[in-house]
């Protein structure tokens, strides 16, 4: 299990830095790095589900300027982890009672996120004043080098978050296998409720023109594709 | 004078790193100094011309980090025209300090708010048909139009300087970001539907729990609309569901 925290730990820091400080090939985005998360954890479909709602959830969330919206990949990352925990140490993969659990607990550190990202900027000022006295200097090679500088207390903040919530699973699962069992059929409930209710944010998120007739209609074809294949069948 | 490839290269691969040392004041500057630094001792023999150049690009500097290759690639294209005596200081300085905002709202408008949710939510909607394979669709379809972006932005800018605008205007992007959109609403409305009906058949609960689900959607979409906070439409709907699946 250690070495499930572990490289989570350092997936969650290097997605960390893969959101906003290096190459932005959307390998962080909520969808890719929980898979990933799920498959370090042993359990690829519980990352791949909630990853899902997380993607839905954070779709039309962008960082505008200097103002961040909330971060998408922490959240994500670590339900990923926790559900693949919890799974792993009831002895099977993650339900979607499990799954929805995972989401609860961390949908919040999308906000606790961006934070930590407000302060971590503030943070970086002072390499912006060490880069004003090498130029001072004349010192070139010091100047650019305090681009990279920044980079360390983003991996370590967020990859020890990751980590921790790979770590604290099997205490969840243990109190969510003390739950009656109308609560435990209640969270299984909870998923696709909240796969909807992303949904939904989504469509909002996706800053169309004429977007609520455009997801009616787009709904409405996929029901009746569902259907068709369930009479075919 | 023209700036070798490889150094050309070492430029546009630390063009990646252009926020990495993002702070309120100075934004990018870190950034794009980090960048520009292998072209300085090409440009310039004198150390002196060095820190004098490294100052004058010691100004605060935000724009979006894809758009950034263009305004590297630009901003090479200007020195190497002064280091050569052909052009001013204040032509480079003109060139970034113009350009970074449009090509933030432009970069902005097209990645972050139109081709990021389409190619999202698409990679959503793929999951029922492509499982776990989905996200490499998402991020190879993602990718292709983000790095070739990228690698011809940062060309086009070293060769052709601000014209880099006229030719970014040919590309129609706006028509593209209202395509794009559409798609993202589509691809979402179609996912919250697959959710509904799939998971709904969960527990022998017959055709209710899909159908409480798509309402449930329905009535999130209205709230959506009325700015009810997104969390607070995720834990709404956890209770509501919760609720009615423990006393069913």
């Amino acid at each position: 299990m250690w070495t499930q925290v572990l490289f989570t730990s350092v997936w969650g820091g290097l997605m960390a830095l893969e959101r906003r400080a290096f190459l932005q090939a959307m390998v962080s985005r909520p969808l890719v790095a929980a898979t990933v998360t799920g498959l370090i954890g042993n359990d690829i479909q519980a990352g791949l589900f909630v990853g899902l709602v997380f993607e839905l959830l954070h779709l039309g969330g962008a960082s505008l300027g200097g103002a961040h919206a909330d971060h998408d990949t922490l959240p994500a990352v670590a339900a990923a982890a926790m559900a693949a925990s919890m799974g792993e140490a009831s002895g099977s993969d993650a339900t979607p009672a499990i799954w929805a659990l995972s989401i609860l607990v961390c949908a919040p550190f999308g906000r606790a996120g961006r934070l930590l990202e407000n302060r971590l900027d503030l943070r970086a000022r002072k390499y912006f004043g060490r880069a004003l006295t090498a130029a001072g200097h004349g010192n070139m090679r010091a100047v650019a080098r305090q681009n990279l500088r920044a980079l360390w207390p983003q991996f370590v903040f967020y990859g020890l978050i990751c980590g921790a919530a790979a770590a604290v699973g099997p205490e969840v699962g243990a109190l969510e296998s003390l739950l009656p069992l109308p609560l435990m059929r209640g969270l299984a409930w909870a998923y696709p409720a909240m796969g909807v209710a992303a949904a939904a944010v989504a469509v909002e998120g996706s800053h169309a023109p004429r977007r609520l007739r455009i997801a009616l209609v787009a709904g409405a074809c996929t029901a009746g594709v569902m259907y068709a294949t369930q009479v075919l069948r | 004078m023209k700036l070798p490839l490889a150094t050309l290269l070492r430029i546009a691969v630390r063009t990646l790193f252009i926020q990495a040392g993002f702070s309120p004041e100075a934004m990018q500057t870190l950034g794009l100094l980090y960048a520009l630094e292998p072209a300085w001792p090409h440009l310039y023999a004198q150390p002196e011309q060095r820190t004098e150049v490294m100052r004058r690009h010691l100004t605060p500097f935000n724009t979006h980090p894809y758009a950034a290759a263009a305004i590297v690639g630009g901003i090479l294209h200007y020195e190497l025209r002064l280091a050569n005596g052909e052009g001013t200081a204040d032509e480079v300085t003109h060139f970034k300090q113009t350009l970074m905002g449009p090509l933030a709202a432009l970069g902005d408008g097209f990645f972050w708010l139109s081709l990021r949710p389409a190619t999202g939510a698409v990679g959503v909607a793929l999951v029922p048909i492509l499982g776990v394979w989905a996200p490499l669709v998402f991020l190879v379809t993602y990718n292709l139009v983000h790095l070739a972006t990228r690698t011809w932005l940062f060309i086009t800018g070293y060769r052709h300087g601000s014209a880099v605008v006229a030719k970014l205007s040919e590309l129609k992007v706006p028509m593209w970001s209202n395509r794009l959109r559409g798609l993202a609403a589509a691809a979402a409305g179609a996912m919250g539907v697959w959710l509904s009906l799939r998971f709904g058949a969960l527990g022998g609960t017959g055709p209710w729990l899909g159908v409480g689900c798509l309402a449930l959607g329905v009535g999130a979409v209205v709230a959506m609309e009325r700015k009810v906070p997104p969390l607070f439409l995720l834990y709404g709907a956890a209770v509501l569901a919760t609720v009615a699946g423990a006393i069913w």
